[in-house]
């Protein structure tokens, strides 16, 4: 009688065991590394914006004030994206009518709002507060990167809650003075401390959890 | 063989458990929800867009809370608020504090009406013979052009039904109407509404007069059958006025009788149970013994002389000697209170009181009342039937109210409004009205109306828009405007009467400006001086004493309709909040019942849910019976407003409608009903269904019973330890973080009457679901702040005692050791977090807190909300989803922001801060604040001789105190 099965069918077996229980491990594993990284993340994910703003352009070459636009900024939780008005008060009479600009175009005409893509998207059980931060020395570049290079904006910072709450356990080396909070590529002068400013701006370790939770 | 149905072993379906859900299907469910459960946290959040405005200068900034003032009109009587809105869209109603019917408070019905406004039941299509039009279409078929045709150039075939408005731009209106059709005619109807104040003072003064009360002085108060406290246009301006002198020694008096349980009864220091015979009896009694007084003399007023004859129980004499003496004591700081629904006879004993006493002009003042046509016969609901009977009547005009529905059982106004050919309803819902009507036009809510109304107090009310109409809505004026033929939006109307009216005042725009920003005129109607009539008092009072002498005969049963707490007159009754909020008394949600007093049940042989027969005349109806201690033997308690039929999904079939037994004569009580139980049972869906405290008075309320009798200090006058004893040292309060300020709360429950407003606004703050009558059955309600009610003492003749129960916060709390993932937390600043991120929904947490007040998600109550209900949120409070614990946080977003505030303004010290429930208690009985604030109030309170900790045997140092509730010698 020939053999029931074949002479390969024993390692095939084993190696499929052996697969098996390497899987239970590798996947979630795999799974947990995968979270961990950037890409997971959204970070630097392209976002098609309805109007191909450049925040070199405005930021570099034409030296624009963060708040100029993102007026909440200093006042209130959001930071706010500018009201159409405030594109048109300077593109009235400049690139209004080329092709990248419909979008703009279009909201003034139409009295529609312009739909931007959101880039930094927290969970909805999360209340961060612009103005709490960049009133006690964090700058804008500390969570949304060098924009002044960037082209698009995209997610600059990984925005988990060990991120967050690396910075909320350990304020001082993410400070800066308040004349520099919207400084890109800020450098500290020599001298300036994270404790000092800590103490100059009444700057708390807040981890509370309903600091962000409520 | 061939397998058939005929001999198989087992028929198909066998397996599966008459249940539902087969135990395979189950296993199977169960383990893939198992391993699927950690794939939720693999889903990417939706992509989001953030739309910024085209211009930005329309005064809002995105995040940051707007608040308007406006006004709220109850049968005509305005009270201010005060409401949030965020983005545009309202959220939260608050209380005005320049109002003199509010003074910052909001009451249950206010607070949940910005939920009506997003209510997905309300009407949206115009609507002509039951088929969708345009509201064009049918407004033309009320414009002169063609209405002239039908009703005459005169309008003789034209009536108007409104509810009953203090509106001076609506009165204006219906001037122009009239004007326009002179033989049309105008009638009000409110179900609740009563003549007898009116007429009893017409009687009295010979002017129809609304009394005022002055509680802030008055040491004695004798209220019968008034729920002054907690309901009527001017209750939440009465509580505070009580509360406020209550706080002032000498300690005021109350004595209340009253048939069903009320609020106010709730903080009397002398009840008594009493059916509307025997407060006749009472009133005629109490009248011929402070008549009969030396110390009245100088003020005397002829009453009937017979009332000695009447025969008074032993409690009843009682009563009336104590407060009587206590009324001649005070003299012109004593004030008697006849509930509104009371008849003549009762109002016209109490002017007569009043006046004796010297009270009148004192702590009751007079006001002619701002309600249009008030105590004419317009307002009389025989008046319109027979008129529409007598078949001249082509087009009535309804303007809101629901009539069909709450008309008494021998008024077959629904039959009459069927009959007539061309009705217009202007109604927010599609109700019993709305469907007996040719033509239906939603009706704009509040919160989407301008127009103006009068508080019981003659100040002007502003009523401003928060909202554009969501479904189109018009509102009372665009309709008359219409009818005039002078069409124009409710907002032009406003401006061009105000033109009208205020074209004396210099600069009119700075006048209008200052009343939308403020909500009111000010200047109010100086009060009138009265006299009483010679000849008034003693018919009124042989009337008394006749009524006081009718002898129920055997068998038969009184019954009273009242308002009911939650839903008035059935017009909130598609609004869930209030539907699923416990009665104050009764604790009853999601019904109403035939209350009765635990003798008349015993004798009955019934118990609460047993459903119980109610027969007045030839009408009778099944309710179930709920017994309640304290109410009055031989009558039941019939709340109005339930039963409804019409297209509000939340409303229909909820309880059971009572108007059907009322009577255009005796609307407000049938005097020898029958009653008989049926032998069915339904189950009530009540909260708490414990009434004692089995002997643990003194671990929950702070007090050894016997109540001690003393007039300013509690039973103990030792300060109670504020830590049970411990080994351990009190953690000292860290200065890390947030922990310069220690938050806590201190609960007066000698304030409190237990009216619930703080429920509302807690669920409305915090974004607090309902779980409907099934989930209430199950005790799954969501409430964080609860009222806890008590009773001690017989039970004919109990004392009621409320404590609002929310999240204590433990320094020691019992449910921060149990949770195995850390969800609840504490705080540098002493609050107990609820982490909702972190919860996995164990349940150890409320399975460990000794106060119950921890809430599980059993269900994704938001799962199924429509984007418009989801309006109604609060941006600045997580949205709970399934399997989540929540709990009170003390309103930590507002901690949290007047901290953030205080810290951009570089203040030293947190502003204060106030909790939703604190700033909405009427008697304000709730304060909330740091320990550790400069002349704190809250760490003042938490070390009076009164303060105490709940349960505080417990070792869980709550940082929620209570003061126990004082108690009146001899009272």
């Amino acid at each position: 009688m020939p053999a029931l099965f074949s002479r390969r069918a024993t390692p095939l077996a084993r190696s499929v065991l052996l697969a098996a229980c390497a899987a239970v491990v590798a996947v979630p594993s795999f799974a947990m590394g995968w979270v961990r990284t950037p890409w997971a993340r959204g970070e630097h994910r392209h976002i098609t914006q309805p109007v191909p703003f450049d925040h070199r352009v405005h930021v570099t070459g034409l030296r624009i004030d963060c708040r100029f636009c993102h007026s909440g900024v200093e006042t209130t939780a959001q930071a706010g994206l500018p009201p159409t008005q405030i594109c048109v008060s300077c593109h009235q009479r400049l690139w209004l009518s080329l092709p990248p600009m419909s979008a703009v175009r279009h909201s003034v005409e139409m009295n529609q709002p312009i739909a931007w893509q959101r880039v930094n998207q927290l969970p909805d059980f999360v209340y961060f507060d612009h103005a709490m931060h960049v009133n006690k020395g964090v700058g804008c570049e500390t969570c949304h990167g060098r924009v002044d290079e960037t082209g698009d904006v995209t997610q600059a910072a990984p925005l988990t809650m060990g991120w967050c709450v690396s910075c909320h356990r350990d304020p001082a080396p993410h400070l800066r003075p308040l004349d520099a909070i919207t400084t890109q590529g800020y450098q500290p002068a020599p001298g300036t401390s994270g404790t000092a400013l800590m103490a100059a701006y009444h700057v708390r370790r807040l981890t509370n959890c309903t600091t962000c939770h409520r | 063989m061939t397998p058939g149905a005929d001999n198989r072993e087992f028929p198909e379906g066998a397996a599966i458990r008459p249940d539902g859900m087969p135990r395979r299907d189950f296993v199977k469910l169960l383990g893939a929800s198992i391993a699927l459960a950690g794939l939720d946290g693999c889903i990417r959040e939706p992509d989001q867009k953030i739309l910024p405005y085209i211009d930005g200068n329309n005064g809002v900034i995105p995040g940051v809370a707007q608040h308007y003032a406006t006004s709220m009109t109850i049968d005509g009587f305005a009270t201010g608020l005060i409401v949030e809105s965020h983005e545009g869209r309202p959220t939260k109603i608050e209380g005005n504090p320049d109002h003199p019917a509010s003074l910052g408070a909001a009451g249950v019905f206010e607070q949940a009406a910005v939920l009506q406004l997003y209510d997905p039941h309300r009407a949206r299509r115009v609507t002509a013979g039951g088929r969708a039009t345009t509201s064009q279409a049918a407004l033309a078929a009320f414009a002169p052009a063609a209405l002239a045709n039908r009703v005459g150039a005169t309008g003789a075939g034209l009536r108007l039904l409104l509810e009953p408005t203090s509106s001076p731009l609506t009165s204006a209106w219906l001037d122009r109407v009239r004007e326009r059709y002179p033989s049309s005619r105008v009638y009000f109807h409110a179900p609740l509404q009563s003549a007898a104040q009116l007429d009893a003072s017409r009687q009295t003064f010979g002017a129809p007069l609304l009394p005022r009360y002055d509680f802030t002085q008055a040491d004695v108060v004798v209220a019968l059958d008034a729920d002054l406290l907690a309901s009527g246009p001017f209750h939440l301006r009465y509580a505070r006025d009580f509360s406020t002198r209550r706080q002032r020694p000498p300690r005021a008096e109350l004595y209340v009788a009253e048939c069903s349980p009320s609020p106010t009864g709730n903080v009397a220091d002398n009840r008594l149970a009493a059916s509307p015979t025997v407060i006749a009896r009472l009133l005629a009694s109490l009248l011929s013994t402070v008549a009969a007084d030396p110390r009245t003399a100088a003020r005397a007023i002829a009453v009937d002389h017979s009332a000695s004859t009447l025969a008074l129980s032993e409690a009843e004499k009682a009563w009336v000697s104590s407060a009587a003496g206590a009324l001649l004591r005070a003299g012109a700081r004593g004030v008697v209170v006849a509930g509104e629904r009371l008849p003549v006879e009762c109002h016209v004993a109490a002017h007569a009181l009043n006046a004796m006493l010297g009270a009148a002009g004192q702590t009751v003042v007079y006001n002619a009342s701002p309600i249009v046509g008030a105590g004419e016969p317009s307002h009389d609901i025989m008046a319109l039937q027979a008129d529409l009977a007598s078949g001249d009547v082509d087009t009535l005009v309804i303007l809101q109210g629901n009539p069909c529905y709450a008309a008494p059982g021998n008024v077959p106004l629904a039959t009459q409004i069927k009959a007539i050919r061309n009705t217009l309803y202007l109604g927010m819902y599609d109700n019993e009205t709305a469907r007996a009507s040719t033509w239906h036009i939603p009706a704009a809510h509040f919160l989407e109306a301008w127009g103006d109304s009068c508080a019981c107090d003659g100040t002007e009310s502003m009523v401003q828009p928060l909202i554009a109409p969501l479904y189109d809505g018009r509102t009372n004026d665009e309709i008359l405007s219409v009818l005039a033929g002078a069409p124009d939006t409710a907002h032009a109307l406003l401006r061009q009467n105000w033109q009208r009216r205020y074209s004396h005042v210099g600069d009119i725009g700075a006048a209008w400006t200052d009343a939308i920003q403020r909500g009111l005129v000010m200047g109010t109607q100086p009060p009138v001086t009265t006299n009483v009539r010679a000849d008034a008092v003693v018919p009124a009072h042989r009337a008394l004493i006749a009524s006081a002498q009718a002898a129920p005969s055997a068998g038969t049963i009184d019954a009273v309709f009242a308002p009911s707490r939650a839903v008035y007159d059935g017009r909130f009754a598609d609004n869930a909040w209030l539907q699923e909020l416990p009665d104050p008394i009764t604790k009853l949600t999601w019904d109403n019942a035939a209350l009765l007093s635990p003798r008349s049940a015993q004798q009955l042989g019934v118990t609460s849910g047993d459903v119980v027969e109610v027969s007045v005349g030839n009408q009778s109806l099944r309710i179930p019976a709920l017994v309640v201690p304290g109410h009055a033997d031989g009558v039941t308690s019939l709340a109005i407003g339930y039963g409804r039929t019409g297209a509000e999904a939340i409303a229909r079939g909820v309880g059971v409608n009572v108007n059907a037994l009322r009577t255009s004569v005796a609307p407000h009580a049938a005097i020898g009903g029958r009653i008989r139980g049926t032998g069915d049972h339904v189950e009530l869906a009540v909260t708490q269904g414990h009434w004692t405290l089995e002997g643990r008075e003194d671990s929950v309320l702070g007090i050894t019973p016997p109540p001690a009798p003393s007039d300013t200090t509690p039973a103990s006058s030792q300060p109670r330890k504020r830590r049970p004893l411990t080994l351990y040292e009190p953690p000292a309060p860290s200065s890390a973080g947030f922990g310069a300020d220690q938050w806590a709360m201190v609960i007066d429950l000698d304030q409190c009457t237990g009216c619930s407003a703080c429920v509302v606004a807690c669920q409305a703050e915090n974004n607090v679901p309902v779980v409907g009558k099934d989930g209430v059955l199950a005790s799954r309600e969501m409430h964080w702040l609860r009222i806890d009610r008590y009773l001690s003492g017989p039970p004919e003749t109990p004392s009621f005692d409320t404590q609002p129960m929310l999240c204590q916060h433990c320094e020691k709390a019992p449910c921060e050791y149990v949770c195995p993932v850390d969800a609840t937390v504490h705080s540098d600043d002493g609050l107990n977090e609820m982490v909702y991120n972190r919860c996995v929904g164990t349940r150890f947490c409320s399975n460990n807190c000794p106060y119950k007040v921890r809430r599980f998600n059993w269900f994704d109550y938001n799962d199924e909300l429509t984007p418009v209900e989801q309006m109604v949120k609060n941006p600045q409070v997580t949205v709970r989803e399934r399997g989540v614990m929540e709990k009170c946080t003390f309103c930590v977003q507002r901690v949290r922001h007047a901290q953030r505030d205080a810290d951009l303004a570089g203040a030293p010290h947190t502003g204060p801060v106030q909790t939703a429930c604190q700033q909405t208690c009427p008697s304000q009985a709730i304060v909330f604040g740091s320990l550790t604030a400069p002349d704190s109030e809250v760490a003042k309170l938490s070390n009076d001789p009164r303060a105490f900790s709940a349960l505080a045997e417990e070792g869980t140092v709550p940082r929620v105190r209570y003061l126990s509730r004082k108690r009146n010698a001899g009272a």
